[in-house]
């Protein structure tokens, strides 16, 4: 086949990411708001629904084959719950899929999660586009993993 | 060649391995990669034919995830080994997708361990039919035994799901539509099942007796299609679906079936790759901003301008075959 001049990671196949709030915390506006940024950014995007346990993200995760795994918690639990699916995804053997992360997290919780894999952790009033970035960033990354580049 | 290892990935298909399913499923989703996607494709072909593929297609929000997600406990019930494949529609104008279906069924899917993939159409109209089939292989040469298609929404005329599966169910809901819908052509004529969704709802027995009706208007072959309402609140006619499902599937095993599925799958192949030149070829060649731009001040024909194209895109296959 004729290859074309445009031919970039994600022409034949978009950024595919997951969106996940696990732990109780029923507070998904934020995340339909993304949810529209992410598909207007022209991502592939799933949505966890409420009150999915980390296993239910993981397994989704890994049957969908996505790129980024984007998880929010507005209620003080990340350090916990998103260790928790980062842990799991380290016990499947899968690092080829990076985790990002968002909600209400304070300062100097940001290094601890960084150490466990997940950048990014951003507040409340971050410019979309910053995050579509970051997001488009990681899937790179992962992407070329998973292909063997 | 690169570290990705192609034979372990179908060792791991085999062995019904769910990461490598996922990966050769986003391999065959991808056509930067389709000479790998080919490699997978061609070795896991003596282990498929085995699965029986399910279409299910209607129209939006009449239930067809909700079915599902409610037919995954009773078939894990009965010892068997499903799959599922749902389909989302893409942005036409950003190729971005929101794949909903998955959230009405995660909660049993991860208790029972059902495997479901979610594909979108990416605005390309041949590039799904490609990755729907090759995962359903993909997930046939896995063992499982039933695997179930979920369309988009489908209107009256995306009918690419009747190439796909072997078995279709067409669910609809009460409310609709009356007769003359149902005699309509199209998404009414390509149904092995039909299934009146939402049972528990006010007019539904007459949703049932309507396209029973307009059946027996029609000459039916052996297969008899049957008409069941389901209700996925109270569970109702879930076990019948599954029975009948089966009973199509036995139909299925005849020889003269078996050709008419493989003439489907090759027509489907054929189109999707050609559909996807085309695009390819819409989109990226410079050479077609000049027959666009002379359509467009009216030099040249939009008809004789689509000859040139194709002229370009058969011409590119010869060159690298």
């Amino acid at each position: 086949m004729a290859v074309g001049k445009s031919q970039s990671l994600f022409r034949d196949k978009p950024v595919k990411v997951l969106l996940a709030k696990p732990g109780i915390d029923g507070h998904d506006r934020g995340m339909f708001v993304l949810a529209r940024a992410f598909r207007d950014a022209g991502m592939d995007v799933l949505y966890a629904g409420l009150l999915p346990t980390p296993e239910e993200v993981v397994d989704t995760a890994v049957n969908e084959d996505v790129d980024v795994i984007a998880l929010s918690l507005l209620n003080g639990a990340h350090l916990v719950v998103f260790k928790k699916v980062a842990d799991l995804m380290r016990s499947r053997g899968i690092d080829d899929i990076a985790i990002v992360g968002g909600g209400t997290i304070p300062e100097p919780d940001r290094p601890k999660l960084e150490k466990i894999g997940v950048s990014g952790n951003f507040g409340p009033g971050t410019p979309l586009s910053v995050i579509i970035e970051h997001v488009t960033e990681r899937a790179a990354q992962a992407r070329k993993k998973k292909m063997g580049e | 060649m690169t570290s990705l290892d192609i034979s372990k990935i179908v060792d791991g298909i085999l062995k019904g391995d769910t990461v490598s399913i996922s990966r050769a499923i986003s391999i065959v989703e991808n056509d930067l990669y389709s000479d790998r996607a080919l490699e997978i494709l061609q070795k896991i072909h003596p282990h498929t034919g085995r699965a029986h593929i399910v279409g299910i297609t209607g129209p939006p929000g009449v239930g067809k995830s909700s079915i599902i997600g409610s037919l995954v406990p009773i078939l894990s019930r009965k010892g068997r080994r499903a799959a599922i494949v749902a389909i989302d529609a893409s942005s036409p104008f950003t190729r971005g997708s929101i794949m909903g279906n998955r959230i009405r069924m995660q909660e049993n899917l991860t208790r029972y361990g059902t495997y479901m993939r979610s594909l979108s159409t990416r605005g390309l109209s041949g590039g799904l039919s490609f990755s729907a089939l090759g995962t359903a292989k993909i997930l046939d040469a896995a063992g499982f035994d039933t695997v179930i298609l979920e369309t988009v929404g489908a209107g009256q005329s995306d009918l690419d799901i009747m190439r796909l599966a072997a078995t279709v169910v067409v669910v609809l809901a009460p409310g609709l539509g009356d007769e003359i819908q149902a005699i309509k052509a199209g998404l009414m004529e390509i149904a092995h099942l039909f299934v009146i969704n939402k049972s528990d709802r006010e007019g539904s027995f007459q949703s049932i007796k309507d396209i029973q009706d307009i059946l027996l208007t029609a000459p039916q072959g052996e297969w008899k299609i049957p008409v069941i309402g389901t209700s996925t609140i109270t569970g109702d006619g879930l076990e019948e679906l599954i029975q009948k499902m089966d009973d199509h599937s036995m139909v299925n095993r005849s020889g003269k079936d078996r050709n008419r599925l493989a003439r489907n799958e090759l027509n489907l192949i054929v189109e999707s790759e050609l559909m996807k030149l085309a695009s390819r070829e819409m989109e990226e060649n410079d050479g077609i901003s000049e027959i666009i731009s002379q359509v467009a001040d009216g030099s040249k024909d939009p008809f004789s301008g689509s000859r040139s194209i194709i002229f370009r895109i058969t011409r590119d296959i010869h060159e690298e075959p």
